[in-house]
């Protein structure tokens, strides 16, 4: 039967995109953990601060917020397949770096304006500077798997 | 620090050691490691009952109760999260997921330790 020669090479490329646009998979599950754990941590952490003592620091809290999304968006991204997931994973990813440093820098430079603590105070100091480290192992890991360019 | 956290820095830093060792040897998830997460689960479901067992005979949590009880149901959840997780892809890289699982433990056991005293 003649046809099934194409039917099968369109099997086989499906099956190819399929295994290149998954980051869920070897060390990708334990980024992707790693990546949930702070996901967890920094959702609760910006919704008790908001909760109990908003007034206090709004920006720094609204801060904590912003970073507790980055992070949420990152682990759900980085667990999809398929290019959009891919490009919404480097966009996080790369959101991350810039908060984790910009926010680590303006922590040491103005201390004032930036006594409260956040996921990103001080590069990620009191998380052991996972934070600062997530984001280019994050990067590497995205560009190690980066979907093939379109035929 | 109480007993509780040093229970949970013990297990914790042994299943750690254990998970990380299996994944650097590039084995997949097996019983040694997936029973030291176990372990890990099994030393905070002690602090939760002597917990449980602490605030009903009238001792008060310094800090927010709430706070506490969110970051001990928390890690009570990381270990069954993280053995799923790694038996649904069972390569050399679950066993550093669960090795993942001791550390952040005996790191909320540590802040569970703060917001009590």
């Amino acid at each position: 039967m003649t046809p099934q020669t194409p039917v099968n090479k369109t099997d086989n490329a499906t099956a190819n995109a399929r295994s290149t646009d998954t980051r869920n998979t070897g060390p990708g599950r334990l980024l992707i953990a790693v990546y949930a754990v702070f996901a967890i941590s920094a959702t609760a952490r910006a919704g008790y601060q908001i909760l109990t003592k908003f007034s206090e620091a709004p920006l720094a809290y609204l801060l904590s917020a912003f970073a507790a999304l980055v992070y949420v968006v990152a682990t759900i991204s980085l667990a999809k397949p398929g290019r959009t997931w891919f490009k919404v994973s480097v966009a996080a990813v790369l959101v991350e770096l810039v908060g984790v440093v910009v926010v680590g820098a303006l922590s040491i430079v103005d201390s004032v304006s930036f006594p409260h603590e956040t996921v990103w105070s001080l590069f990620g100091r009191g998380y052991a500077f996972i934070p600062l480290l997530l984001p280019i192992l994050g990067l590497v890991w995205l560009y190690r798997r980066r979907p093939a360019p379109r035929a | 620090m109480d007993a509780y956290f040093y229970i949970i820095l013990a297990v914790g830093l042994l299943s750690t050691i254990i998970c990380a060792v299996a994944g650097i040897m590039k084995k997949a998830p097996n019983d040694a490691t997936i029973l030291s997460v176990a372990a890990v689960e099994l030393a905070l479901l002690v602090y939760l009952v002597g917990s449980i067992v602490r605030v009903s005979s009238g001792e008060q949590i310094a800090g927010e109760p709430w706070e506490f009880w969110g970051y001990l149901i928390t890690a009570l959840i990381l270990p069954v999260g993280a053995v799923y997780w790694s038996i649904l892809e069972r390569t050399r890289w679950s066993n550093f997921v669960l090795a993942a699982v001791g550390v952040t433990a005996l790191v909320m056991a540590a802040r569970m330790n703060q917001i009590w005293y």
